[in-house]
């Protein structure tokens, strides 16, 4: 880890959290931003929108398939570098639903189709935001009892929230829209953004020693964990891109920049918050 | 090697190790050997979802709603006063419950009820689970009819008790005839028997204008028979026929018989009292019964859907669907696999980068390898694989290495594995450490695993079990591997 430069050790709180606060704040903004003027914080996908989604598999040009579509409301056309194009197409009706399955099928008989209609969409919005805010507040009361102790328990709380947050305003900015993958995949951030807050709360309170050392052994740790974690997810996403399966390329897109806003946040802004903490108190030599 | 042969065999008499190691094997001869499935390749038993099997889905959703309401009348009467209101079927499903079989508002359905002096309590759109379970069936008897190969039909329920959407997934079936399907309803014919064998027609399923669930006849009594109404012009033609071909006067010789595309489904003679009736005017309201007892509830069910001849009791709307040819579905089974042996390679080497020690690596590999194969032993049983929980399995690989690393560091202080006592505290330590950050998984993934979003169902699911098989057997195992294996190594 030699090369790694980032002493844990060599900041003050304050400088500690700037960075990710103010990432937050901006992250905040974009996304009421975004929420009042479209209705959606993030972009929604057909899922959530409604709508028809094609993957299909050609040497076919871009033209070729914007000419084949004309009479259709084709939205957006992805293209991966394996000859495949993910094409979205606005709501439609049943019967020219039907058909456009027809026109696809004909052409290209190993497409895959599917749609969602719009209210069901609806249904499927209210469903997720409910999933969000319930998984939200289990994590915390998981935390709170876990700590027993306000200061840390909030830190480790404030930054899986500013981890959702920053990663959900990212991916507006790399275009990844929210889908029931997507959702699912900020769900999981809960999940993983808490193992390292947890394992650095757990070294800096319940253990005994010098503050210093504990963070330094705890970053040690944490940073080989985080850095696993996006190995793993890495190679999935570099697969899944590459063979165009894209509910999965979503996901670990997602995972992946929630991780790596997970590494700032938790050797930053918790590490700051419980840094703070701990020296304002002094009592840190007894572990408490 | 007296050494090493005490250390392998320190670890395979500790209980944590001999338990992984059992669910090990139990979870391979899971997948090949109950019941023993070797022409299916590497997948084995494992439960394959739509998009890597291919096939279509559908998912309806319910023009129907529950309504709980108050009002001063009685229910019985209630009902049949909004029945005939809104000229569409209403069924009471408890005493201040009701389901209306034709979409409302819930502004216009409350605009009705202030007629009737009523209130709306609580609506929601949907089905009863009863009646769920009726439209299960009648497509599940389309599916059959039609020869198709390897279906499930799913109702979606929410918390409420009202089933708001069903699903409908036909492996190796292409989108058009999936909604074909859905959409086909079957020929419905009533004969009556003339001279001998033979038969003439008397109406087809158009001229039967609603049916009933089944109801007992008189009401109390265990004799069941389903009640159907016809059309004005069907009732002209069932009395006409009665009378030409002599069933009024002799019931018995005269047997009406239904048929469905063909088949005989039910097949009885005119009651006297129908007869008597049919003399001096038309009728339009007829029942069949089916005789006395629970069989002849059953039989009643099943004469219900042949009389809707496929037809669903309550209208409903595509709210989504969607396909996979069986050939994509391959291609995406060898972009996962791929997928997952990359994933781990890459965790592999990223760890030996840290230790750079293979007695550790080696066991951190070996032990996620093991919880990977336990998870899908288990997920054979009651999940099904698709897309999304095959990401979530990755993310569990992911995971679960980040916890190996965690025991290994925290008991691994300075680069030595510390006395037996020091160990197991430090080991407690770093398993209090993984099992709070296991609960918030669970907890986060809860929603999701019990809400109605099917599709992420699987997802959190194997993420649940793939966490708790971690705390519960693999991470425990590997803390007395590890200890066992490094407390033989002199110090770095």
């Amino acid at each position: 880890m030699g090369k790694f430069t980032y002493d844990i050790n060599k900041y003050e709180p304050k400088q500690m959290v700037a960075l990710p606060l103010g990432l937050l704040i901006i992250s905040i903004i974009f996304l009421a931003f975004n929420t009042f003027s479209t209705g959606m914080p993030v972009e929604p996908g057909i899922d959530f929108a409604g709508g028809v989604a094609v993957t299909v598999f050609t040497t076919d040009s871009q033209e070729d398939i914007k000419a084949f579509f004309s009479d259709y409301p084709l939205k957006s056309i992805g293209e991966s570098v394996n000859d495949g194009y993910y094409l979205v197409f606005d709501y439609l009706e049943d019967d020219k639903f039907r058909d456009l399955t027809k026109k696809v099928l004909d052409k290209y008989p190993d497409a895959k189709v599917d749609q969602i209609g719009e209210t069901f969409g609806k249904t499927l919005q209210s469903q997720a935001v409910w999933a969000l805010l319930i998984a939200f507040i289990l994590m915390a009361i998981v935390v709170f009892v876990a700590f027993k102790s306000f200061v840390p328990s909030a830190a480790v709380v404030i930054s899986a929230f500013s981890d959702i947050v920053i990663t959900a305003a990212l991916m507006d900015v790399f275009g990844i829209s929210l889908s029931l993958g997507t959702t699912a995949a900020l769900l999981m951030l809960i999940g993983y953004s808490v193992d390292s807050d947890i394992l650095l709360t757990t070294r800096l309170l319940k253990r005994k020693g010098n503050l210093d050392e504990k963070l330094r052994g705890a970053f040690r740790t944490g940073f080989i964990m985080t850095t696993t974690t996006i190995t793993a997810v890495f190679a999935m996403f570099v697969v899944t891109a590459v063979g165009q399966v894209v509910i999965i390329r979503d996901i670990s897109a997602v995972l992946l920049i929630g991780l790596f806003v997970d590494m700032m946040n938790t050797w930053m802004l918790n590490a700051g918050l419980l840094k703070w903490y701990l020296t304002r108190k002094g009592g840190y030599r007894n572990g408490r | 090697m007296a050494d090493e042969d005490s250390t392998i065999s320190k670890i395979l008499t500790d209980w944590r190790v001999i338990i992984m190691l059992f669910l090990v094997i139990f979870s391979i001869a899971s997948i090949y050997l109950i019941p023993p499935n070797f022409d299916k390749g590497l997948e084995g038993n494992l439960q394959l979802g739509l998009d890597l099997e291919g096939g279509s889905w559908i998912q309806l959703s319910f023009q129907s709603e529950i309504v709980r309401y108050s009002s001063d009348m009685p229910q019985a009467q209630f009902v049949d006063q909004l029945s005939k209101k809104i000229d569409a079927e209403v069924i009471p499903v408890t005493a201040d419950k009701i389901e209306i079989r034709k979409y409302y508002s819930e502004e216009d359905l409350q605009a009705i009820f202030d007629e009737f002096g009523a209130k709306i309590i609580s609506y929601d759109q949907g089905v009863s689970k009863e009646t769920a379970e009726d439209i299960k069936r009648i497509l599940e008897d389309k599916v059959n009819t039609l020869g198709t190969q390897d279906a499930r039909i799913n109702t979606l329920s929410g918390l409420n008790e009202v089933t708001r959407y069903i699903r409908v997934e036909l492996a190796g079936t292409d989108i058009n005839t999936a909604q074909d399907l859905v959409s086909a309803q079957g020929k419905f014919e009533i004969r009556i028997q003339t001279e001998g064998n033979s038969t003439a027609h008397v109406l087809f399923g158009d001229a039967v204008t609603s049916v009933s669930t089944p109801t007992q006849n008189p009401p109390g009594s265990q004799n069941w028979g389903v009640g159907f109404t016809l059309s004005p012009e069907g009732a002209d033609a069932f009395r006409e026929a009665s009378i030409k071909y002599d069933a009024v006067k002799n019931p018995q010789a005269h047997p009406l018989v239904m048929l469905l595309d063909g088949e005989v489904v039910y097949s009885a003679p005119l009651s006297e009292s129908l007869a008597g009736k049919l003399v001096s005017g038309t009728v339009r309201d007829l029942s069949a019964s089916t005789g006395s007892g629970p069989e002849a509830l059953e039989e009643a069910k099943l004469l219900e859907i042949h009389l809707r001849a496929g037809a669903l009791p309550v209208d409903v709307k595509i709210a989504g669907s969607g396909s996979v040819p069986a050939k994509l579905g391959d291609y995406f089974k060898i972009v996962c696999i791929i997928a997952a042996i990359l994933a781990l390679i890459a965790v592999a080497v990223t760890v030996y980068i840290r230790y750079k020690e293979p007695s550790i690596v080696l066991p951190m590999i070996m032990t996620n390898i093991a919880e990977i194969v336990i998870l899908l032993g288990i997920a054979r049983y009651i999940q099904q694989l698709d897309l999304a929980s095959i990401a979530a399995l990755v993310a569990v690989l992911g995971t679960g290495i980040d916890q190996l690393v965690v025991i290994t560091d925290e008991v691994l202080h300075e680069g030595k594995v510390p006395s037996p006592n020091v160990y197991m505290k430090r080991f407690k330590r770093a398993l209090i450490i993984i099992t709070v950050a296991a609960c918030t998984t669970i907890f986060a993934m809860l929603p999701l695993a019990v809400m109605d979003l099917s599709t992420l169902k699987g997802f959190a699911l194997i993420t649940i079990i793939g966490v708790l098989v971690g705390v519960l057997i693999t991470r425990p195992a590997y803390g007395k591997i590890i200890m066992a294996i490094l407390s033989k190594k002199p110090a770095r």
